[in-house]
């Protein structure tokens, strides 16, 4: 299936160009250029933005504090994917994405605290581990050994696609009398709700043995339908796909089929 | 494969002795609800909750099940006040500290987070000197984990004057018998996360675990014939590490003669 393989590449190698600047209010020693960075959209801030906090504590008398970032007045939070973030805030906006940066009066009554890259490796693999649970009774990645679970996380830490899959093909299998998952691992954002996200068990074939499309999962989880646009990795599927195949090629590094319903852009 | 096992027999072993501390809670335990061993769906985790909730009603126990707008979901949640040792006045000796920027004996009992490397810790012996105590404020929420089939328990903690605590203060509070039992589990089982219904930063244990330790103990109970309240047993083995106790009362059948 060479075309799937295709996919599994172009999903891991997005990138949103982004522009961070530092929030107006922060005092500096000189003037604060913007900094320009092609973010990947399967990471996560923390993990990508060391140059970018180099660059802001430069010009800054502060020591080294927690760097934490906002786009129009909204604190972005770094566990979710980058793309899951563009997506739900700023996915019909004019590119770069304009995010600005704080060192100043951290939220945390918004973010959850990041002191170091462990704690979102802990955070992926707990994401990878919540998957797994979902689909295979968590069974396959039990059965890893401590240095695979240690592969997935350098894959992704290092950008190297072939040693991430690797390991993550395993999580992907599934019996053929399964056809399918146990459950599909997914999460639905929309910033209109006061909820962070939808999770809820869905299983990818019903009981008569047809398999389960995007568009049976969105009428499950809003039955009252409205306009919205509905985002993975910034393209919008046909909801006749079947949800096994968005699982086992759309989904994030994490495992996890990230979902963002967007009001319809208004032409 | 080997480290893992280590990490489970430790927790195992730990868990064990709670339990066996714990006879008299599960010998007394009146029939509350049956469950189906091991296995905990949704319906099940809302009965055992009411039940829970009916109990703590006639105890004054401060639990109340709150509901999610526009859903059905929901979870129970109990506010609680908790004099704890207060790190600045109690003096600790323990093994030389690992980072020079870390003066005060609370953060020197924790896990460095920085770090992320749990086999280079001290081994948690400390001998704290009497030092006046100071009183949090602990908000506790059990939600359900569809994923894992188990409840889970989110917290958050507050001084008096309204400040979070940090992941370092709240582990600096857990009791040092369960200290080790949580160092050792695999993800550093108490964490920060989202709160899945309400999106703020929470403390929770990582649910990964519970099946197989509430596995032994209700296989046990099983054994014995006698039905839990997987939701009461759960909360009385997890609670105690994080300052939530559950008092005995709750597993002891109400007599006709108790008010309501």
């Amino acid at each position: 299936m060479a075309d799937d393989k295709d996919v599994l590449r172009d999903v891991w190698f997005g990138r949103i160009p982004t522009c961070f600047t530092l929030n107006p209010d922060e005092a500096t020693e000189r003037e604060a250029e913007p900094y320009y960075l092609l973010l990947p959209r399967v990471s996560y801030l923390p993990l990508v933005t060391d140059k970018v906090k180099k660059h802001f504590l430069k010009v800054m008398k502060a020591e080294d504090v927690e760097m934490w970032f906002e786009y129009e007045g909204t604190p972005l939070k770094w566990h979710y994917p980058v793309g899951v973030l563009f997506d739900l805030h700023a996915s019909n906006t004019v590119l770069p994405w304009s995010i600005t940066v704080h060192f100043k009066s951290f939220p945390d009554q918004d973010l959850l605290h990041c002191p170091s890259n462990s704690v979102v490796e802990a955070h992926f693999m707990s994401s990878i581990k919540e998957a797994d649970a979902l689909k295979h009774k968590s069974q396959v990645i039990n059965d890893m050994q401590k240095k695979d679970h240690k592969q997935l996380w350098m894959g992704l830490q290092n950008d190297k696609f072939d040693q991430f899959w690797a390991m993550n093909r395993k999580l992907m299998e599934y019996s053929t009398e399964e056809g399918g998952f146990r459950y599909i691992p997914f999460r639905i954002y929309q910033t209109s709700s006061d909820r962070p996200f939808i999770q809820k068990l869905f299983r990818p074939v019903s009981p008569e043995g047809s398999a389960h499309t995007l568009g049976d999962l969105l009428n499950e989880m809003y039955p009252d339908k409205k306009r919205y646009q509905v985002l993975i990795h910034g393209i919008e599927p046909l909801l006749e796909t079947p949800l096994q195949w968005l699982s086992e090629h759309l989904s994030h590094p994490d495992n996890f089929l990230h979902i963002c319903v967007v009001p319809a852009p208004t032409d | 494969m080997a480290l893992w096992i280590t990490y489970e027999m430790t927790f195992y072993y730990v868990i064990l002795l709670r339990l066996f501390t714990n006879a008299r809670l599960l010998l007394r335990c009146a029939a509350m609800t049956e469950t189906d061993c091991c296995v905990l769906d949704e319906e099940d985790f809302r009965r055992c909750c009411r039940l829970l909730l009916q109990r703590s009603e006639q105890l004054r126990d401060g639990w109340s099940w709150e509901v999610v707008q526009g859903s059905d979901e929901g979870y129970l949640r109990k506010t609680a006040l908790r004099s704890v040792p207060d790190p600045q006045t109690s003096t600790c000796s323990s093994r030389p500290k690992q980072s020079k920027e870390e003066p005060d004996c609370a953060s020197s009992l924790v896990p460095d987070s920085g770090r992320g490397e749990l086999d280079e810790e001290d081994d948690g012996s400390c001998i704290v000197s009497e030092g006046s105590s100071v009183v949090l404020q602990y908000e506790y929420h059990i939600l359900y984990s569809s994923s894992y089939s188990t409840p889970v328990l989110y917290f958050r903690a507050f001084t008096l004057e309204g400040r979070s605590l940090t992941l370092e203060e709240v582990w600096s509070f857990v009791h040092p018998n369960f200290r080790l039992c949580l160092q050792n589990s695999p993800l550093n089982a108490l964490s920060q996360q989202e709160h899945p219904l309400l999106g703020q930063p929470f403390f929770y244990l990582h649910p990964c675990r519970t099946e197989e330790f509430m596995k032994l103990v209700l296989t046990a109970a099983e054994d014995k014939h006698r039905p839990m309240n997987y939701v009461l047993l759960w909360l009385s083995l997890v609670g105690p590490a994080v300052g939530l106790d559950v008092p005995l009362e709750y597993c002891i059948e109400p007599q006709p003669s108790d008010p309501e």
